[in-house]
């Protein structure tokens, strides 16, 4: 109970901290980049670890985030509507599409779900470029509106609260799933579906609630994307993209609430921190050793550091007075 | 519940209090140098490009900066360049992050670089934003001062656009390759030449594609496309898509892709799929490796080009290019490729318009880069001036043909000038081995 | 040029570009059977022996086919480093981790490969490269016919090391069965070695064919190459050497017969279609067994 308290203080203290950022870096258009990208990169993580917490660990989430951005985009550019709205509408259609590529999943296990997802991105691209070229753009791109009109004074910040409001949004939506009973349902599946399917959890059902929420939320990160950008081209369905989720969640903590947005933070301060000393090659060796490592020493992510330092600090105290005697 | 309310509290108060405090610019010091900002990949798949666009960038400026610098008549003295550099990673997100710092953290004066066109189209609504000049000198694609949804006013190009890659090549297919066969094969005068397209499925490869198209019918040529294929940025196997060209019994192809493709493409074509017909591809290929990759198989094809590491049209330019070779030679221990040629003008025109405006403001370093007008450098221009148009802001090159020819003593092809006549060293061949498509 | 013709120089283009997919297929599908790990990263050794049998071509102006021995004994050395300080302390802690090891490994190996040899894209010439061997109505280049019989001597050679060996048949026994395997006395984690190495060697084989057939090659080149190999094996069966092979033949073969009746950008989905369709129908791929 004590633990639980002092999360929800932690990340309230997070949540302040985040919103005072903008005056403590005197709203500098570079960091306030930095954040925005990096809370849009944690909706992304977050929706894709949800997906794993059911199991299913996808190698092509960059489908739905491009799906999410390209819907958003088009429906905002053929309607007229607010690009407030249009996210939304994208991450919906990306949840659709992300329930019929669930269907063609729910059979299939670890590396083999891994490779289908994987295919999946590599296929919608080249719909895109191909039979949609006419209505996206094929590689050309297209133009997509702003989130916040840039003629409006102190756009970006207007921007970055939204995208503040609505990350802070999903990471307690997704806090309410875990604890609700589908998250039990979740986690019964991925420990062991024929054990959960005995006690009344219906896999396949679940499985495909996981993917449109994770399709969805996901779909609304590339939308937000794609809107601060002011530009979309098929690069957003890029292999890179699809790993990104992958490389933040399980550095900061699989499975867990926390373990997205921690690794998230901290992998973009190191990757734009090193930025600052003028490596370029060096950056991603260094990055590439801070990623073997972690995954040797911390196969829980940092968000076990600190249980892992008290344990530590347990043992030592243990074995302390017999190293004194 | 609780938790939401604060939160959403939180926000609103951050919000208003950002209402408040409107940012109020910095105050105006003496600056004691000229910041330019180069955006480049130095990082990623497209870091072969970038570091060669940094490293001319740096020649240029060092031979600016030994000078004594630019006069800037406000300060009434010459102040010194300083070349600050933006890596955008080869990716979307790292080219917002890179333009953002330059813009707002190392406060540049002018903008040069920009490699790949889905790069550069994701960040260039922040530099239309913060309304700062924008010298374009490697993102090939016309798309970026062409489009109209945010104001592309204070951005310039300085390096041929896909349009003019198409446009000249199928002048020269029309004006010398037709002429040639329709000789050699005593073929009627009115005879439609063949043309075959492979193209790399990218804004750069369609570019290529749609010029040459609308050159045909604009100027009403006799040539027609009999087949075009296209194929996936980075392939190494093109056999099948040659075979399927070769079916269609073209007189030439026209090969819009990148140079490790194409130093690929040609032997497949010429040994494996034995194609005996002419290839032609666009300036961008026109680099030492490419004529190290394509062995005896590039003999007679056609580059087009507007720099070339072996060769460069006689006159002024021939020397000026020569002695940015030997510069960046004696400093990076390699050559400079055609984008690197643009980028070293490119900061030469930096240096310039500064000068011209006579300020360091924004708005005025942007008119002067509208009413430019200076003497070409190492790349031929029309006119023999770098200057923009008004209507797209884009300068003009002059590109030329070159055909590859054997050179035993190093025993690999090199270029000789064939086209247009006002540069040209030697006529065009068509070899012996030639053969015609038919229908 | 007739129909068949086409039909057969496509197919031909398609057995040539399926041996390096084989290569990299197969030591992907040894290193699962025994190991049970997938390691992402495995291009990233075809990119080194690309790399090593350059350098030493430059340096020794060795016949490039001799090299291949050079760059198979570096790349064992590689791995077998990889696999003790990298995949053995977390094996068995999750697929995901071994995802994200190889994402690590990635980085690695591409950039320190930018830092010793530079990011410029480079090719190298066969000794043989202007020989052509006319066979029915093909006009076969000698490297070709060269690259399929090496292909299909390495590929004989594992057959006869694992299927006569000791060391081989051990290996084999640890991938049916690795508590079995370790009951018996067999030294499971000197298989894991044997293993990681021979699959490491095996890509180090492609990468100098790559080479030799006059493909250009750079730091990034292993990243597509090595997610085709695993489609692959998955389309043949994860653990099954045939499926690796058949998987790799069919996937040579329709990729280009999708360039020519398609269109060149749909080479790579295609690929994936034919797998998404196989797995929907059998789960565990051509050759799988039925569960793990």
């Amino acid at each position: 109970m004590d633990r639980e308290r002092l999360i929800r203080y932690l990340s309230l203290l997070v949540i302040g901290v985040a919103a005072v950022l903008p005056f403590v870096l005197e709203a500098n258009l570079y960091l306030l980049n930095v954040l925005i990208l990096m809370l849009i990169f944690i909706i992304f993580s977050s929706s894709w670890n949800l997906l794993a917490y059911s199991g299913q660990g996808s190698l092509g989430h960059a489908a739905f985030f491009g799906i999410g951005g390209y819907a958003s985009t088009l429906i905002a550019v053929q309607s007229g509507l607010s690009p407030y709205v249009t996210i939304f509408l994208g991450g919906a259609i990306a949840a659709g599409i992300g329930v019929l590529i669930g269907l063609t999943c729910v059979r299939l296990k670890e590396w083999f779900l891994a490779m289908v997802t994987f295919g999946f991105a590599i296929i919608v691209q080249a719909i895109t470029v191909s039979f949609l070229a006419s209505l996206t753009g094929g590689w050309d791109g297209i133009a997509s509106p702003r989130l916040v009109s840039s003629q409006v004074p102190g756009y970006i910040l207007i921007e970055y609260y939204s995208i503040l409001a609505i990350t802070a949004g999903v990471i307690l939506l997704i806090y309410l799933i875990f604890k609700s009973k589908i998250g039990m349902a979740f986690l019964a599946i991925r420990e062991n579906e024929i054990e959960a399917r005995v006690s009344g959890v219906d896999p396949v059902r679940y499985k495909l609630l996981a993917f449109a929420i994770s399709a969805g939320l996901a779909g609304v990160a590339g939308a937000l994307e794609i809107h601060y950008f002011g530009y979309i081209t098929p690069e957003i369905y890029g292999i890179d993209i699809s790993f990104w989720p992958i490389i933040y969640t399980i550095l900061g903590g699989l499975g867990t609430i926390a373990g997205p947005v921690v690794g998230t933070v901290v992998l973009t301060i190191l990757w734009d921190g090193l930025k600052v000393f003028g490596l370029t090659y060096e950056r991603y060796i260094i990055i590439g050793a801070i990623l073997i490592l972690s995954v040797i020493f911390l196969p829980k992510g940092l968000v076990s550091l600190p249980d892992k330092i008290a344990g530590w600090w347990k043992r030592r105290q243990k074995k302390s007075p017999d190293a004194g005697t | 519940m609780r938790y939401a309310v604060l939160f959403i509290a939180c926000v609103i108060g951050a919000i208003l209090f950002a209402g408040c405090t409107q940012q109020t610019p910095s105050q105006t010091t003496q600056p004691e140098e000229i910041k330019i900002g180069v955006i480049v990949s130095m990082t990623g798949p497209a870091s072969n490009v970038g570091k060669n666009m940094w490293q001319s960038a740096v020649v240029a400026a060092d031979e600016i900066n030994a000078d004594g610098g630019v006069f800037i008549k406000e300060y009434n003295k010459k102040i010194p360049i300083r070349l600050i550099q933006g890596d955008d990673e080869s990716t979307q997100q790292g080219g917002q992050k890179a333009v953002t710092k330059l813009i707002t953290d190392d406060k540049v004066d002018i903008l040069v670089g920009g490699y790949s066109s889905a790069v550069t189209s994701t960040y260039e609504q922040i530099v239309a934003d913060h309304k700062v000049p924008f010298i374009v000198t490697g993102a090939s694609s016309p798309i970026i001062t062409h489009r109209t949804d945010i104001d592309t006013s204070y951005i310039f190009h300085h390096c041929p656009t896909t349009d003019s890659y198409g446009q000249y090549t199928t002048w020269f297919i029309d004006q010398v390759i037709r002429p040639a066969i329709n000789a050699k094969f005593g073929f009627p005068d009115d005879r439609n030449l063949r043309v075959a397209i492979i193209y790399q499925d990218s804004p750069f490869g369609k570019g290529g594609l749609s010029a040459m198209n609308n050159t045909i019918t604009n100027d009403k040529l006799k040539m027609e496309i009999v087949g075009q294929q296209s194929y996936k940025m980075g392939e190494s196997d093109f056999r099948t898509v040659l075979t399927s060209i070769k079916a269609t019994n073209p007189d030439v192809v026209y090969a819009v892709v990148f140079p490790n493709e194409m130093a690929q493409m040609l032997p497949q074509a010429r040994r494996d799929v034995q194609m005996d017909t002419i290839f032609l591809v666009p300036e961008n290929n026109d680099a030492p490796e490419y004529y190290k990759g394509i062995g005896n198989y590039g003999e007679y094809s056609i580059i087009e080009s507007r720099f070339s590491p072996y060769t460069a049209p006689k006159g002024p330019i021939a020397d000026a290019a020569m002695a940015f070779k030997n510069k960046f030679k004696d400093k990076w221990g390699a050559f400079p490729d055609m984008m690197g040629a643009s980028t070293y003008e490119g900061i030469y025109i930096a240096a310039k318009v500064s000068e011209n405006a006579g300020t360091l403001n924004k708005d005025a370093i942007r008119q002067a880069l509208g009413t430019l007008s200076m003497p070409q450098m190492v790349e031929a221009m029309s006119d023999g001036t770098i200057s923009f148009s008004k209507d797209f802001r884009e300068s003009r090159f002059d590109l030329y043909m070159e055909q590859l020819i054997w050179d035993p003593t190093v025993n690999e092809c090199r270029p000789v000038i064939v086209w247009p006549d006002a540069l040209k060293d030697t006529s065009f061949v068509l070899p012996d081995w030639y053969k015609p498509g038919s229908a | 040029m007739g129909e068949l013709e086409i039909f057969l120089q496509i197919l031909f283009w398609g057995l040539y570009a399926g041996c390096i997919y084989i290569l990299l297929a197969t030591g992907l599908n040894l290193i699962f059977g025994v190991m049970k790990i997938v390691n992402f990263a495995h291009g990233e050794f075809l990119m080194v022996g690309a790399y090593v049998t350059a350098t030493v071509f430059a340096l020794t102006g060795l016949n490039p086919y001799v090299i291949i021995l050079f760059s198979m004994v570096v790349l064992v050395a590689i791995g077998a480093a990889v696999e003790r300080f990298c995949f053995r302390p977390i094996l068995g802690t999750g697929k995901l981790n071994e995802i994200f090891l190889s994402l690590g490994l990635i980085y690695l190996f591409q950039n320190l490969a930018a830092l010793i040899w530079t990011d410029k894209w480079q090719s190298i010439q066969s000794p043989y490269a202007s020989i052509s061997i006319p066979i029915g109505p093909l006009n076969v280049p000698l490297d070709y016919i060269i690259i399929i019989v090496v292909t299909a001597i390495i590929l004989a050679g594992l057959h006869l090391f694992l299927k006569r060996s000791r060391t081989g048949r051990a290996m084999r026994a640890t991938s049916q069965n690795r508590k079995g395997a370790m009951l018996v006395g067999i030294d499971v984690e000197r298989m894991d070695v044997f293993s990681f190495s021979i699959g490491c060697a095996l890509a180090a084989a492609a990468g100098t064919l790559w080479v030799v057939s006059g493909q250009v090659f750079n730091p990034y080149m292993g990243s597509i190459p090595a997610v085709k190999a695993f489609a692959i094996i998955i389309l043949g069966g994860l653990g099954s050497i045939p499926g690796a092979i058949i998987g790799g033949l069919i996937y040579g073969v329709a990729e280009n017969g999708a360039a020519f009746l398609l269109g060149g950008m749909w080479k790579d989905a295609v690929s994936f279609i034919i797998l998404i369709v196989v797995l929907v129908v059998r789960p565990t791929g051509l050759f799988g067994e039925s569960g793990e």
